[in-house]
């Protein structure tokens, strides 16, 4: 694409900035119906245990109560991947802050004290929290009727009568052999805690019930369509029964993907006859009871040959998925297919284990497990560096993906995929590696540099699409409806971009809906996986043909020229060479009208979809098959400074380089990159869950579960984007959404061993952890 | 918000210590209400009053002069930090009032407020205790004035009886004090106290003092140590040593017994070269 | 019940509260002013944040009735007749927000600051925002913007 690009590619500013500047954003929290309850929740004290009685009587004679609800009348499986969640829990509690009681209330007031006068009798069982044990233990089920549940079949396979939700298989050629044979060889094991997404918005829903099984809904939610489908698979009615409304989102990161506050809120709906119920998250809620990302404990083996040449991995992965697993088995499998790093491995063996436990429940969260899988991979990779006598950077470039090699799946890497190698250059350039860094002011701060590549493709079904609908309007401007949700990603800006790029007009005149209606929005998969700017973008791209097809007809009836003889351009259509004909689109957008009245064509409504190409199932023995439609390459590194009398770690710099195929808007872009990895540093340096050991969990709040504050970020951050082209992308984009999160925790601990000579396998890499490592050290254990 | 209280707001301290007599031990002081509100909306204090003393204006006074500071118990943290004399005069407490909480937080919370609560994180704690303050308090049995160590009698407990309320907190002039309060924490952005530690260092008398807050039951204040400022190195190790002996610090979920037993002899010398090198600025 | 007498972005307002509602609930709840968020109830994430007298709380953790008397300036009162402030203006120029939840709450922070200090330092800007968090952004656009604002403001802008 030869073509100079007008709006594609510049740093537009979001349209709904205004929106957000004036506080007249309304977010699902902001959202209130006549007659509207309020909900309060009563949460399970323990990990494990029966529940013999629950008594309400005292709750339900508090003024203003209207609905009391607990799990035995709600007999409903749900999940997209894995049908083990009820809406409260049924019988038993499978983790501390698991919901068991809902109540709905005139006043949120009224409904939290009615909660307190909630009496539940509970007998404790014993729980598993390790999942490394819970693994291997058949006595203590957290689902003893597993092999009764609904999954996704040929994809997902659950193991009876253990506590093993997925296994997930990679086999290319021999690692055992390979491995033994291997001159050098390494075996090293992480660990990630559980840690939270931490949306400034917490969870909120707001269902009404309407006659006749239908409802409407409201709910900040990442997946209209998922909630809808999911919504009429558990209660059995058709889809269109169901209408969900998304408005402004207060952040996702994954944790608002698939079925969150819905189905409760719809229950209690239909148990208030048809009053709207809202259903919102306190802070300790978001942190307690909604999901997490995985915690993972994972081994890693490397053989390479003296060369630096990689001819054996083996990854063993025992994901920690909670109580209930259902996002957390396909994240087992994309960690899994993902699970080499971005290198050639000609013998490569993954076992991706996805273990229940009696905690908070994992779910999709940025990185969808890449994030915690690299940590291992790019800090195994480092020390195999060292092992050899190698240079960190040099041992990467060797062990690349390159055209010409195979992926652990078998896929062929192509010029397509991009340049991971330039990426790994070009913040070894940045941050100048090889040199080291200046010394710090006090002799007791050391200082070191680390770096780490990334990848990852979306990970989703062989049969993810998205539609977009575009339509004209009388002042020749285009509404786009969509249902991908633009939660602060900045999507529909782009898609506006493209849009107004394909059809030749101002980007002033292209509106986007801004709430997702799934009665007017046509179909998306789910706002997940970094692959909505690339499969909007496309389905945009041919909606916007297609109204320049309807203009062109209209036009060539109206000028008598041939329709491919028409240029499209400035909101005009005009025959070639004669732009004083020119026709614009207002004149089109509902038809046109000849001179004498005759009216021809009609209102300009154009369609778009993208649905994924060429990707199959992953064979359930070997793993082999093409998951994935693009892979997305980058790379950090990380300068750092410590205070080993503390253990205090400050981040000087973080230079972040990522193959964008095509940077459809670069502030956005920069937006992306800068919020993940800050957002990344949260997970490298500072966050994970406390539990104790009855597994009950100790900092569900901000005082004790600390992200990133504006003095936390590093002192100076840098972005390089690389464009080398995506086929099949929008103008050769690939999605980047998740990426810049990924592989930061790896360039911090990669940098850790540079200034203190010491590998740190577990996170987060917080003051307390290093300097008990300093002081182990230096004690000579 | 959850909670089951009335509010009341006071004209006169008598009134508002009469309604705490009346309240038999269910009322609390509103005065900043960023520890109070919390403790309530979290289920761990049910007052059933709130007496709120920020309408009289004696509680909002502050008065600073070469003699003495007197800071008002409704004097909100951000007045203080932003005036500059103060801030000269109190450079420690200035530190140390900087690291409690975010900007809003101390746009409301207080001095007294931080005293009373009596976490033994307290961060106002450690440098009140090494400079001497005086605590005032009117209550049904007329005015006392607590000295600061005197105060503090277990995790958040003070010495306070029923009725009493803290007026102000009194900082008695020292010239030539050099001050320097620090304070670990798990993140560069607002965070409790890992521990916290200050020291004054009094040329006249030589002697430094030391306290340290998170590390026991209730803030600690240590006894008056000769300095020996030759070798500052040497002293620095054995003030480290003294501090150690002088806490019990535990495990909780913010840090291990460990990792506070680790960094306080580090904190500790680095207090005393604070005032002993020079750096440690003083009035 | 109390009788309360406040302003709201100037404009007098009057109402009965219970003692426990707090300021918070009361613009969200009361008048419909829901600009201001709850993020997490316990002062820690500014995102309610608000001006009382000029100063920037959190609202969570001021009770309805303490604001008797008291002026306070929320999100809504920002722009003045539909105009956006430099403020709010620099915010959009410099890509300052993503998801939106904690901007107005961060905007409440730095107008305190810009009121108080109008040429701040960059330490100032994110001593003043610090407290507000933010978990899309990354911070660095937001302290970008509000430098952004006070040197347009210096420029001779009005507020």
């Amino acid at each position: 694409m030869t073509r100079e690009l007008k709006v594609v590619g510049k740093p537009v500013a979001r349209a709904e900035a205004v929106d957000k500047v004036t506080g007249a954003a309304a977010y699902t929290h902001d959202l209130s119906l006549p007659g509207m309850l309020h909900t309060a929740l009563v949460l399970s004290p323990h990990a494990s245990a029966r529940i013999v009685s629950i008594d309400t009587a005292a709750a339900e004679a508090i003024p203003g109560v209207r609905v009391v609800l607990t799990g035995d009348g709600l007999c409903y499986q749900l999940g997209l991947y894995m049908q083990d969640k009820c809406i409260l829990a049924r019988g038993v509690v499978r983790y501390q802050g698991e919901a068991v009681v809902a109540i709905a209330a005139d006043t949120l007031d009224q409904a939290r004290a009615a909660c307190k006068l909630v009496q539940v009798e509970y007998e404790e069982l014993p729980s598993v929290l390790d999942p490394r044990i819970a693994k291997e233990d058949t006595t203590h089920l957290v689902h003893p009727d597993l092999h009764t549940y609904d999954h996704m079949q040929g994809v997902f396979f659950p193991k009876a009568h253990s506590n093993i939700a997925h296994h997930q298989k990679i086999r290319k050629g021999d690692f055992d052999q390979a491995f033994a044979s291997s001159e050098v060889q390494l075996t090293a094991s992480f660990y990630n805690p559980p840690v939270q997404h931490v949306p400034m918005e917490t969870h909120a829903t707001i269902a009404q019930a309407l006659p006749q099984q239908r409802a409407e809904l409201w709910t900040s939610s990442q997946s209209p369509y998922t909630v809808r489908h999911l919504m009429s698979v558990c209660f059995g009615v058709p889809h269109a029964n169901f209408r969900v409304h998304v408005p402004f989102v207060g952040g996702g990161f994954g944790g608002k993907a698939g079925l969150g506050l819905e189905p409760l809120a719809y229950v209690l709906s239909k148990a208030a006859n048809g009053r709207p119920v809202k259903v919102v998250a306190t802070r300790e809620q978001e942190f307690n009871t909604l999901p997490s990302r995985q915690g993972l404990h994972s081994t890693i083996e490397i053989g390479a040959g003296r060369d630096g040449k990689i001819t054996a991995l083996k990854s063993t992965y025992i994901w920690d998925a909670g109580a209930y697993a259902d996002y957390g088995v396909n994240i087992g499998r994309a960690a899994a297919y993902s699970g080499g790093g971005p290198y050639a491995i000609d013998n490569c063996w993954i076992d991706s284990y996805v273990v229940y436990t009696n905690k908070v429940f994992g779910t999709a969260y940025r990185g969808f497990g890449h994030l915690e899988v690299l940590w291992g991979i790019e800090r195994a990779m480092d020390q195999m560096a060292r092992k050899l006598g190698m240079d960190p950077a040099e041992f990467r470039r060797m062990n690349l993906l390159k055209e010409g090699d195979t992926t652990i799946t078998g896929e062929s890497f192509t010029s397509g995929h991009g340049k991971p190698q330039a990426c790994l250059d070009a913040v070894a350039e940045a941050i100048s590696w090889g040199i080291p860094s200046d010394p710090p002011l006090e002799p007791h701060k050391v200082r070191g540099k680390g770096l780490a590549m990334l990848h990852k493709a979306p990970a989703m079904p062989t049969y993810t699409s998205c539609a977009v609908v575009m339509k004209l309007d009388e002042d020749g401007g285009a509404d786009i409806l969509v249902s991908g949700v633009d939660y602060g990603q900045g999507t529909y800006t782009v898609l506006r971009q493209i849009a107004a790029e394909e059809l030749s007009i101002a980007i002033e005149k292209v509106h986007i809906t801004w709430e997702c209606d799934t009665a007017f929005s046509p179909y998306d998969w789910q706002t997940v996986a970094s692959r909505f700017a690339y499969m909007g973008g496309n389905a945009v791209i041919e909606a916007a043909a297609d109204c320049l097809k309807q203009i062109r007809s209209m036009a060539s009836q109206a000028l008598d020229i041939a329709p491919e003889k028409l240029i499209c351009e400035d909101g005009h259509v005009y025959p070639e060479g004669s732009p004083d004909r020119a026709i614009s689109y207002a004149k089109l957008a509902l038809g046109y009208t000849f001179e004498n009245g005759n009216s021809i064509g009609g209102p300009v409504v154009g369609h778009g979809r993208f649905i994924a190409k060429g990707l199959t199932h992953l064979d359930p023995e070997t793993g082999q098959g093409l998951p994935a439609q693009y892979w997305t390459y980058g790379a950090h590194a990380a300068e750092i400074e410590v205070d080993t009398q503390t253990g205090e770690i400050e981040v000087l710099n973080i230079v972040s380089a990522l193959d964008a195929g095509k940077v459809l808007n670069p502030k956005l872009c920069i937006g992306q990159v800068v919020g993940g990895v800050v957002q990344g540093l949260g997970s490298a340096l500072w966050e994970g869950f406390v539990f104790d050991d009855q597994g009950r969990f100790l900092n569900p709040a901000f005082v004790d579960y600390k992200i990133p504050t504006a003095k936390d970020i590093p002192h100076r951050t840098q972005q390089i984007l690389l464009e080398n082209p995506q086929p099949g992308g929008p103008y050769g984009a690939r999605g980047v959404a998740e990426h810049p999160m990924i592989s930061i925790p790896s360039a911090i601990g990669n940098a850790l061993y540079d200034a203190l000579g010491i590998e740190f396998t577990t996170l987060p890499l917080n003051y307390e952890r290093i300097l008990s490592r300093i002081r182990e050290r230096a004690d000579g254990s | 918000m959850l909670g089951n209280f009335e509010y009341k707001k006071v004209r006169s301290v008598e009134e508002g210590s009469r309604c705490l007599v009346d309240a038999g031990g269910s009322g609390a002081i509103l005065a900043g209400g960023t520890d109070l509100l919390v403790e309530i909306r979290n289920s761990i204090k049910s007052p059933s009053l709130l007496v709120d003393c920020k309408g009289i204006e004696a509680l909002s006074a502050f008065e600073h002069s070469p003699i003495e500071t007197n800071i008002g118990a409704s004097v909100p943290l951000n007045q203080l930090i932003e005036h500059k004399s103060f801030r000269e005069t109190f450079p420690a407490l200035t530190d140390a009032l900087l690291s409690i909480g975010t900007y809003q937080l101390r746009s409301r919370a207080t001095v007294a407020g931080n005293i009373c609560n009596a976490s033994p994180a307290a961060d106002s704690a450690p440098v009140l205790l090494v400079r001497g303050a005086v605590v005032e308090a009117t209550g049904a049995n007329g005015v006392r004035s607590i000295p600061i160590q005197e105060f503090f009698t277990g995790v958040k407990k003070t010495s306070l009886q029923l009725g009493e309320i803290v007026t102000s907190v009194r900082l008695p002039a020292e010239s030539g004090l050099r001050t320097a309060f620090l304070k670990q924490q798990r993140v560069r952005g607002h965070d409790l106290a890992v521990a916290n530690i200050a020291g004054a260092y009094t040329p006249e008398s030589n002697t430094l003092r030391m306290a340290i807050g998170s590390c026991a039951p209730t803030p600690v204040l240590m006894e008056p140590i000769p300095v020996d400022s030759n070798d500052v190195g040497a002293f620095s190790a054995h003030v480290a040593g003294l501090v150690m002996k002088a806490v019990s610090p535990i495990s909780d979920v913010r840090a291990s017994a460990a990792y506070r037993n680790a960094v306080l002899p580090t904190l500790a010398r680095r207090i005393v070269y604070a005032v002993l090198d020079g750096q440690g600025g003083g009035n | 019940m109390h009788e309360i007498r406040f302003t709201v972005n100037g404009q007098a307002e009057s109402k009965r509260v219970e003692a426990t509602t707090t300021l918070l609930e009361l613009l969200r709840d009361r008048l419909a002013l829901t600009g201001t968020k709850e993020g997490c109830g316990i002062g820690e994430c500014g995102a309610c944040t608000v001006l009382m007298d000029g100063a920037p709380v959190t609202s969570c953790l001021v009770l309805a009735v303490e604001a008797d008397g008291h002026a306070i300036e929320t999100i809504e009162g920002e722009a003045v007749s539909g105009e956006l402030s430099i403020l709010q203006q620099a915010f959009i120029d410099a890509g300052a927000t993503q998801c939106g939840f904690c901007t107005p709450g961060m905007i409440m922070s730095a107008r305190g600051l810009l009121n108080r200090i109008p040429e701040p330092s960059t330490e100032e800007i994110v001593e003043a925002i610090a407290g507000n968090l933010c978990r899309c952004t990354g911070y660095e656009a937001i302290v970008e913007a509000v430098r952004i604002a006070s040197q347009r403001m210096a420029g001779g802008g009005v507020q």
